[in-house]
């Protein structure tokens, strides 16, 4: 009894998180996760049913692969989601470079930047 | 054809202190414009590049030497460049390449030419190095339906129009790949040339290993897994 309160007292506070998160799709698959959860908490004789059912010896082995499997996918997103970051960063990086290319030596008369040019905030 | 000082080459670099100046030296006595990138290097390349007679640009970190590519590209296309060649920095690409390559793109009427160590010479060359650029070279051509010998070669020069379709957005060594596909996916004329890449004991000390190879294919499988 002792580990159910705890667990669901846990899930309770995801859920509260999941409920807040900003995609749409994300939120839903968070709480429908915490909900399966705090069900198998209470129930955990159906996790059982539910692995025998798919071949799987015990409940908590079948949530437990279950739990490496979202961590992968998160960890997958997570990756993704630094690429993309590192791809503004690099534009960013560039265009400091690339300003302080044209303010410490103006090799040419033509202005660098093209690209910057036509944006108010980069005269 | 166009001037010498039309023809902007640039010069990704990294760490590259010890050879930078020589170098941008050889390829400034040529007549030509050098861009040297600077990839946040810890060694005072940018003051040996400078010193040498090269325009510098230099990022605050480093990057890569796709995003330094990328960077000297548009570097060169702002100050008005009409052909931009790209250059390694450790001393392997003779200078007397650069100009049979910006002919190629004029004989040939074509946007990209690139150099090729397989048609031309690669002295010093070691056999599992070899091994390594054939097997990139099948995995590019596989992979982008170009029908080219030579993959992973820095030596290349473009056109104006040729580098404005190009956009690196592979920041590590993955960008040899980039590159052709975006060769490709333009629909623009390229012609390879033989060059000659000469291997020094400087130049192998910083070059791709097996270990890269494999950072470089989980690039490319990343890259397609978004947008």
């Amino acid at each position: 009894m002792i580990a159910q309160f705890i667990l669901s007292i846990l899930l309770a506070g995801f859920l509260v998180y999941a409920w807040s998160a900003r995609s749409p799709a994300i939120a839903v698959l968070a709480v429908f996760v915490t909900m399966a959860g705090l069900y198998f908490v209470w129930m955990p004789e159906h996790s059982t049913q539910l692995a025998e059912l798919v071949g799987i010896g015990r409940g908590v082995d079948l949530i437990l692969y279950i739990w490496v499997c979202l961590s992968l996918i998160v960890v997958l997103n997570l990756h993704l989601k630094l690429r993309t970051q590192m791809e503004l960063i690099t534009v960013l990086a560039r265009r400091i470079a690339l300003a302080d290319a044209a303010r410490v030596a103006p090799s040419s008369n033509d202005p660098v930047l093209p690209r910057a040019s036509g944006d108010p905030a980069y005269r | 054809m166009v001037s010498r000082a039309q023809v902007f080459v640039v010069i990704p670099a990294f760490n590259e202190g010890p050879v930078i100046g020589r170098v941008v030296g050889e390829v400034k006595r040529a007549g030509y414009r050098v861009v040297v990138v600077d990839d946040g290097s810890k060694d005072g390349t940018a003051g040996q590049a400078c010193a040498a007679g090269a325009a510098v640009v230099t990022h605050p970190f480093n990057l890569g030497q796709g995003a330094a590519l990328q960077t000297g590209i548009d570097y060169a296309l702002a100050q008005t460049a009409e052909v931009i060649v790209t250059f390694d920095a450790d001393g392997q690409h003779r200078v007397s390449d650069i100009s049979r390559l910006a002919e190629a793109l004029f004989d040939e009427h074509a946007d990209y030419a690139l150099g090729s160590r397989f048609l031309g010479q690669a002295p010093n060359l070691p056999p599992l190095r070899k091994a390594l650029l054939r097997a990139a070279t099948s995995f590019t051509r596989l992979t982008t339906g170009l029908q080219v010998t030579d993959t992973h070669n820095g030596l290349r020069a473009m056109t104006r129009r040729g580098a404005a379709a190009i956009r690196l957005r592979q920041n590590r060594m993955a960008h040899a790949s980039e590159w052709l596909s975006q060769i490709a996916g333009s629909g623009l004329r390229y012609v390879e040339r033989p060059v000659i890449v000469e291997y020094t004991a400087y130049s192998l000390a910083k070059g791709q290993t097996i270990g890269d190879a494999v950072l470089i294919l989980l690039d490319l499988f990343a890259r397609r897994l978004y947008r």
